[in-house]
């Protein structure tokens, strides 16, 4: 079976690890985690993950410049946003950006599985 | 007097002396098994299976009995008679002072109709403390956040002991875990905690073993402010105030207390440690 390929952004390597082991042994590889936004779009490029997840609240460039730059080089990239903030100004920025879903951390790791596995019926 | 668990309040008192105290919490860990242990115990289980259903209890919304009967490990009729132990066996703080014979059950009983009303009291302080600080919906939300992630994070019960005005220094030997939120208004949400408390909040984050004053130990509890912080800004958006967070970061000094106009201190219990949860303006 193909795995989802999935790229992680996050600049906490907890969130970061706690995600790649929800995705251990599962339909989904992490091929790429990255820890601060230019690298993750420079990154993002050579490697087109089917899906990235990204954090919203980074040091230097932040999620959604880091959103914009991703979608500058691929309009149909699948980016999720993974934040604690769940404001509707936040998640009305970032859809109307063009990330495609939005997931509130902290989540369970069943959680997590659940919205990943549903995330591919759009994917 | 502020809200403690019973053994502290009777150790305040000087109905027990420590001595006393930390032999009945010792009685306690001897005899309050999780089921995990008392599956272990009867060979039910091997540690290693143990340990991969507690690594999925910590990470999980489903009960602990729930997962070992998932897991096909443990069947109904081993559950039941694992529960059955569990309960028969289990020892409360007045009960292990009396097995240890440093009170009489007649003085627990005595002991407890006072705690409760001392506790009562305290719950009345709590919540007049609340409404004198400035802008206490902020300030509750994030206390009351901060004790819900800390005490899930590290398995330990929380409680709330005092809220006040204080100067915000650090106190020796811990850390402090910082996120600034902006917007309508400009607050710090800060968690200072000793050394093995970090551990056990980030252990429960990201459910390995983690070595005090680690980087990772370190990432991981100023993960969980941001969750705190990140939280909080969603609730708070509900009443009307509009506030995002910014990167969070750790110190071992007294910033941000001295650019604050204001400083609110909750003392937390959690389990057998104290901590601070701290709302800088």
């Amino acid at each position: 079976m193909t795995k989802w390929r999935i790229m992680t952004v996050d600049d906490s390597a907890a969130i970061l690890t706690i995600i790649a082991a929800y995705l251990e042994e599962s339909e989904f590889d992490v091929v790429a985690a990255e820890r601060d936004g230019k690298v993750a779009v420079r990154r993002f490029a050579e490697i087109k993950p089917d899906i990235v997840l990204l954090d919203l609240i980074m040091p230097g460039q932040s999620g959604v410049e880091t959103l914009s730059r991703i979608l500058a080089i691929d309009p149909d990239a699948f980016v999720v946003i993974v934040s604690s903030l769940g404001t509707e100004e936040a998640v009305h920025e970032c859809l109307t950006t063009g990330a495609r879903s939005f997931l509130q951390k902290p989540f369970t790791r069943d959680d997590f599985i659940e919205f990943m596995r549903d995330l591919t019926k759009v994917a | 007097m502020g809200a403690m668990f019973f053994g502290q309040y009777l150790l305040s008192k000087g109905v027990i002396d420590r001595e006393a105290l930390i032999d009945g919490i010792e009685r306690q860990r001897k005899t309050n098994l999780s089921l995990t242990v008392l599956a272990v115990r009867r060979g039910y289980l091997e540690e290693k299976q143990e340990e991969a259903i507690l690594l999925r209890y910590r990470t999980s919304d489903v009960d602990l009995e729930e997962l070992c009967l998932e897991s096909g490990l443990l069947d109904r009729g081993q559950l039941d008679e694992l529960l059955r132990i569990q309960r028969s066996d289990w020892m409360r703080i007045g009960a292990a002072l009396v097995a240890g014979g440093h009170m009489t059950r007649e003085e627990v009983v005595e002991q407890l109709a006072k705690f409760h009303d001392s506790q009562r009291d305290a719950d009345q302080e709590l919540e007049a403390n609340f409404k004198s600080c400035r802008d206490p919906e902020t300030v509750k939300t994030i206390v009351e956040l901060a004790a819900f992630h800390v005490g899930r994070l590290s398995d330990r019960p929380i409680k709330l002991q005092s809220l006040g005005e204080d100067p915000g220094a650090l106190e020796d030997g811990r850390r402090r875990y910082v996120q600034k939120l902006v917007g309508d208004r400009e607050i710090f949400v800060v968690l200072d905690l000793p050394p093995a408390m970090a551990v056990a909040v980030g252990e429960g984050l990201i459910g390995i073993p983690l070595e005090e004053d680690s980087e990772t130990a370190i990432d991981a509890v100023c993960e969980c402010v941001n969750i705190i912080g990140g939280n909080a800004c969603t609730r708070l958006e509900a009443s009307g105030i509009n506030l995002r967070p910014e990167p969070p970061f750790s110190t071992e000094g007294d910033e941000p207390a001295v650019e604050a106009g204001s400083s609110i201190r909750a003392r937390v219990l959690a389990g057998d440690a104290e901590i601070d949860v701290r709302v800088f303006r």
